[in-house]
C-alpha cells in the first residue's frame, strides 16, 4: 500500500476521483487500485516514460515569448480522469442541444433576426459586437449550421454538478492532445486497460471527417477537404497537422488556395489546380479573406468569402459565427434553447452578471472580492482577474476598467472548480481541472466521450490554460461497474 | 493522390540542400586530404574551392584573406554564408518542418539530430585537428537520411521531388567540380605534371568515384578521361548521366512533363556529343559553361511547371 494515496486531502471540493470521506469513486476505483500498488520509483519510472513518449512522438505546442517562439513538451499528468459513462450521457445531451440552440441563434442573427425583434436578447449587444460579422447577413449555410465544431469549457463545482463555463465557436482548438493523452496512457499503463471498458476517443478525425464531408457542394464520394491553417508559426500548428493527416486531408496555408473566376476554391498542386469542396479553417476569420475582412491579412485567400457565398464552398466554422462565441452572448444561452428548441436546459450555465447592465454592474463593483472578471472577448484565459485571489490594486485596476467599458465585461461567481489526484513533486496532491469537450454537428452531431482535461499544476490555481501553466490529463468515460 | 505545389517546391528544396550539405562537405574533405601530399612551392591554392562554388564576390566582401583557416571557416561554419555546411543543413531543416506529414516519421528527427550536431560541432572542426572526423560524420548522416529515405519513402509525388532536388544539385557540384579540374590543370606549368594523378584522384574522391574509375577504366589517372568518366559513366550514380537518368524517370510519372523531358533529352544529347580527348582546355571550359547553363534553366523549368505555374 502505498502512504501517496492514504494520505491525501481533497478538501471543501468536489473531487473527481475520491469522495468527501476519502474512498474511491465506483468509476475510478479500479484505476486507484492500480496507481496505490505503485511505489514512489514506480510512479517516477512511469512519469519519465511518459515525458519519453510525448517528446518521441512529439507532442508540443508552442509558447509566445518574447525571445521568439518556443516549441515546448506537451505537459501530461498520468493520472487520468474518470467519469461514469451514465453521468457523461447526460452531458453530452445537454451539449448537443446547447450547440443546436447556439446554431439557430447564429442562423436567426444572420437572416430574420426574430430573437431581437422580440426582445429576448437585446439587439445591440448582438449587432454592436466585434464577433458579427454584417458581410454574413442573408446566409444560410447547409442544415443551418454555422458553428461545425464547438470546444465547450466544462468545469464542475463543489455541488458536482458540470456547468458550461464558455461555447468555443470560432478556432477551438485542444482536440489533438485529447487522442494524444489516451495514446501516452496506454503506452505507460496500459494495465489500466485490463479491467475497464474505456471509450475510444481516437476516432475523433473521422467523425471530423464525416462532418466536414456532409457539407461538401458537390456531391462526390470523397470530396476534397482541406485544414487551412496559417502556418508552422501558429500555437496550435501540431494539431492543423495532426488532424490534415488523420483526415488524409491536405493542410494547406493561405497562398496554396486560389478563386477563380468560376467563385470556385482550388489548391495549387503539382498536377494543376484541384477545386476543393470545404475549408476546415484553423484561421481568424477576421485573417480569412483580405477582400472581406482585414485588408492587410497575408494569411488569408482573397475571394474565400465571395466562394463561399456562392455556395461554391463549405468553409467551417462558418464565418461569423463567432457572434455567439462572446461573453455577454453567454448568458442568453438558456433562453435560447427555450426560445429555439421549446426544451429546459439539460446543462446548466455559470450564473453572469452583465456590467452592461446597471443593477448587475453595481453588484460587481460591490463584489469584486468574491466573483470572477473576465473580458467579453478574450480567449486563452487574459485579462481574467479571479476576485478572491486578487490584490486589492487588481480590483481597483478592474473596477476602473469596468467603469469605462461596461459592454467589455461580465463577471460570475467563483465557482469552486473540482479536483483530482495529481502526481506533483513525487507525492499525489489534489489539483483543479476543467473539461473541453468538442461538439461536431453538420448532417449530423455528435460529442466527444470525455474531451480534453486541463489541469491547474499550481497548487490552488485556477488558471488551466497551457500557455499559463496548465498541463492535461487523460479522460476517461468508463462502462459498467470497474 | 496529388500533392500541393508549395509542398512539392520545400520537398525539393529540401532533398537540394541536403545534399550541397554533402556535396560541400565531401568537397572541403577530400581537398584537405590532398593538401597534405602536394610537395611545397606546388600548392594549390584553397581558393579553388571559392571557384568552383562560384563564391568569391562573397566571400572575398567578408573576409581578406583568401586563407585555408578562411575558407574551411566560410564554406563549414559561417552562419551567413548560405551555401556553407551549417546554413545548408539549416535550410533543409526548415523545409522539413514544414512537410512532415508526407515524409517518414524518422526524416524530421534525423535531420533535427543533423541540425544539431553540425550547429554544435561546426565551429571547432575548422582546424585541421578535428576537421575530418567531422566532415566524415556529416556525410554519413547525411547518406543515413538519403538511405532511409530511399528504403521507406513511397513511390509517390514525395519521392519524385526528393529525386529531382537531389540529383540536380548533384548534377551541378559534378559539373562544377570538373570545371575546376580542367582549369586547373589543363593549363598547368608541365613542371608540375608528376602531381596531376594526385589532383584527378582527389577530384574522383571527392565524388566516391575512386574505386569506381580503377575498376572500369583502370588504375592510371589522365585529366580527359576522369573528366568523361564522372560525366558520362552512367552506372556511376553521382555521374551527370546517371543524374539526367534518374530525373527523367522522376519526372516521367508527373503531369505537364512535356518541357522539363525535353530539356533534360536535350542535355542527354549534349553530353552523349561530348569528346573530352578532342577538346583544347578552354573550349572544355566553355562546354562546361554552356552546360551548368541548362542546369540553371532547368531549375527554373521545373519551377515554373509544378510550384508556380502560371494560373
Amino acid at each position: 500500500m502505498n502512504n501517496h494515496w492514504s494520505s491525501y486531502q481533497p478538501g471543501s471540493f468536489y473531487d473527481e476521483l475520491i469522495t468527501g470521506r476519502g474512498s474511491p469513486r465506483t468509476a475510478a476505483r479500479g484505476a486507484i487500485n492500480l496507481f496505490q500498488q505503485l511505489d514512489a520509483d514506480e510512479m517516477a519510472a512511469r512519469r519519465e516514460a511518459a515525458e519519453l513518449a510525448i517528446r518521441e512522438m512529439g507532442i508540443s505546442f508552442t509558447v509566445y515569448t518574447e525571445g521568439g517562439n518556443i516549441d515546448r513538451a506537451w505537459p501530461f499528468d498520468i493520472i487520468p480522469r474518470v467519469i461514469s459513462a451514465k453521468q457523461w450521457k447526460k452531458v453530452s445531451r445537454g451539449l448537443m442541444q446547447r450547440s443546436r440552440a447556439l446554431n439557430c441563434f447564429i442562423d436567426d442573427i444572420y437572416n430574420k433576426q426574430r430573437i431581437l425583434a422580440e426582445g429576448i436578447v437585446p439587439a445591440d449587444i448582438v449587432l454592436e459586437s466585434s464577433n458579427y460579422k454584417p458581410q454574413c447577413q442573408g446566409m444560410s449555410p447547409r442544415y443551418g449550421v454555422w458553428a461545425h465544431i464547438c470546444g465547450s469549457d466544462l468545469v464542475r463545482n463543489a455541488d458536482g454538478r458540470f456547468y458550461v463555463l464558455e461555447d468555443n465557436l470560432r478556432v477551438p482548438s485542444g482536440v489533438s492532445y485529447m487522442v494524444e493523452n489516451r495514446e501516452i496512457t496506454k503506452r505507460v499503463l496500459p494495465e489500466l486497460f485490463e479491467n475497464y471498458s474505456i471509450l475510444p476517443v481516437d476516432d475523433y478525425p473521422s467523425q471530423l471527417y464525416r462532418t466536414l464531408a456532409s457539407l461538401s457542394p458537390r456531391d462526390r464520394k470523397r470530396p476534397c477537404i482541406v485544414v487551412l491553417t496559417p502556418g508552422i508559426y501558429n500555437s496550435a500548428y501540431f494539431e492543423h497537422a495532426f488532424l490534415a493527416h488523420g483526415m488524409g486531408a491536405e493542410l494547406v496555408e493561405g497562398p496554396d488556395l486560389i478563386v477563380g473566376d468560376d467563385d470556385c476554391v482550388y489548391m495549387r498542386t503539382v498536377d494543376g489546380p484541384m477545386r476543393v469542396d470545404v475549408v476546415y479553417r484553423r484561421i481568424d476569420e477576421d485573417f480569412m479573406d483580405p477582400e472581406a475582412f482585414r485588408e492587410d491579412s497575408v494569411l488569408g485567400v482573397p475571394g474565400l468569402m465571395r466562394a463561399w457565398k456562392a455556395g461554391k464552398v463549405a468553409i467551417a466554422n462558418a464565418p461569423g459565427s463567432g457572434v455567439a462565441d462572446d461573453k455577454v452572448v453567454y448568458a442568453y444561452v438558456p433562453e435560447m434553447i427555450r426560445y429555439y428548441l421549446g426544451e429546459k436546459p439539460l446543462i446548466d450555465s455559470v450564473p453572469t452578471y452583465l456590467c452592461m447592465d446597471p443593477k448587475d454592474r453595481t453588484y460587481v463593483l460591490n463584489n469584486l472580492d468574491k466573483l470572477v472578471v473576465k473580458p467579453a472577448n478574450e480567449s486563452g484565459g487574459y485579462g481574467i482577474m479571479v476576485g478572491p485571489h486578487a490584490s486589492a490594486a487588481t480590483r481597483r485596476r478592474f473596477a476602473g476598467l469596468i467603469e469605462k467599458n461596461p459592454r467589455n465585461y461580465i463577471a460570475q461567481p467563483t465557482l469552486s472548480l473540482s479536483t483530482a489526484p495529481t502526481y506533483c513533486d513525487g507525492g499525489i496532491e489534489p489539483r483543479h481541472l476543467d473539461l473541453r469537450p468538442f461538439i461536431l454537428q453538420g448532417k449530423d452531431s455528435w460529442v466527444t466521450p470525455g474531451g480534453l482535461t486541463r489541469v491547474a499544476l499550481v497548487k490552488g490555481s485556477l488558471v488551466v490554460n497551457s500557455s499559463q501553466g496548465g498541463g492535461s490529463k487523460d479522460t476517461w468515460i468508463v462502462e459498467g461497474k470497474a | 493522390m496529388t500533392m500541393l505545389s508549395r509542398v512539392a517546391e520545400r520537398l525539393y528544396w529540401k532533398a537540394r540542400y541536403l545534399e550541397r550539405a554533402e556535396d560541400i562537405a565531401r568537397l572541403v574533405g577530400s581537398y584537405h586530404l590532398l593538401i597534405m601530399d602536394i610537395p611545397r612551392g606546388a600548392e594549390l591554392g584553397w581558393d579553388v574551392l571559392l571557384r568552383i562554388l562560384d563564391a568569391e564576390p562573397q566571400f572575398y566582401s567578408r573576409y581578406r584573406t583568401a586563407s585555408e583557416q578562411n575558407i574551411v571557416k566560410f564554406l563549414v561554419s559561417d552562419t551567413d554564408n548560405p551555401g556553407s555546411v551549417v546554413s545548408s543543413v539549416r535550410s533543409a531543416r526548415e523545409n522539413v518542418r514544414t512537410t512532415r506529414e508526407v515524409l517518414p516519421e524518422e526524416t524530421w528527427e534525423q535531420v533535427n539530430e543533423l541540425h544539431l550536431f553540425v550547429k554544435e560541432a561546426a565551429d571547432r572542426s575548422i582546424g585541421r585537428r578535428n576537421r575530418q572526423a567531422f566532415l566524415d560524420e556529416v556525410v554519413s548522416r547525411c547518406q543515413m537520411i538519403n538511405g532511409m529515405l530511399q528504403t521507406t519513402l513511397s513511390r509517390d509525388h514525395a519521392y519524385r521531388f526528393t529525386r529531382l532536388g537531389h540529383l540536380i544539385e548533384r548534377c551541378d557540384m559534378t559539373t562544377r567540380v570538373v570545371d575546376v579540374g580542367v582549369m586547373e590543370l589543363l593549363e598547368r606549368d608541365s613542371r608540375f605534371a608528376a602531381i596531376d594523378p594526385l589532383v584527378w584522384s582527389s577530384l574522383l574522391q571527392s565524388l566516391s568515384a575512386l574505386g569506381a574509375y580503377r575498376r572500369t577504366v583502370g588504375p592510371l589517372l589522365d585529366g580527359t578521361s576522369v573528366a568523361e568518366f564522372v560525366l558520362k559513366q552512367g552506372d556511376h550514380p553521382r555521374s551527370v548521366l546517371y543524374c539526367l537518368r534518374g530525373m527523367r524517370d522522376a519526372v516521367k510519372a508527373l503531369s505537364n512533363n512535356d518541357d522539363v523531358m525535353r530539356h533534360i533529352e536535350r542535355m542527354r544529347r549534349k553530353l552523349g556529343r561530348l569528346r573530352a580527348e578532342q577538346l583544347e582546355p578552354t573550349e572544355f571550359h566553355r562546354y562546361i559553361d554552356d552546360f551548368q547553363l541548362l542546369i540553371n534553366q532547368l531549375h527554373v523549368l521545373i519551377g515554373d511547371t509544378w510550384f508556380h505555374p502560371e494560373t
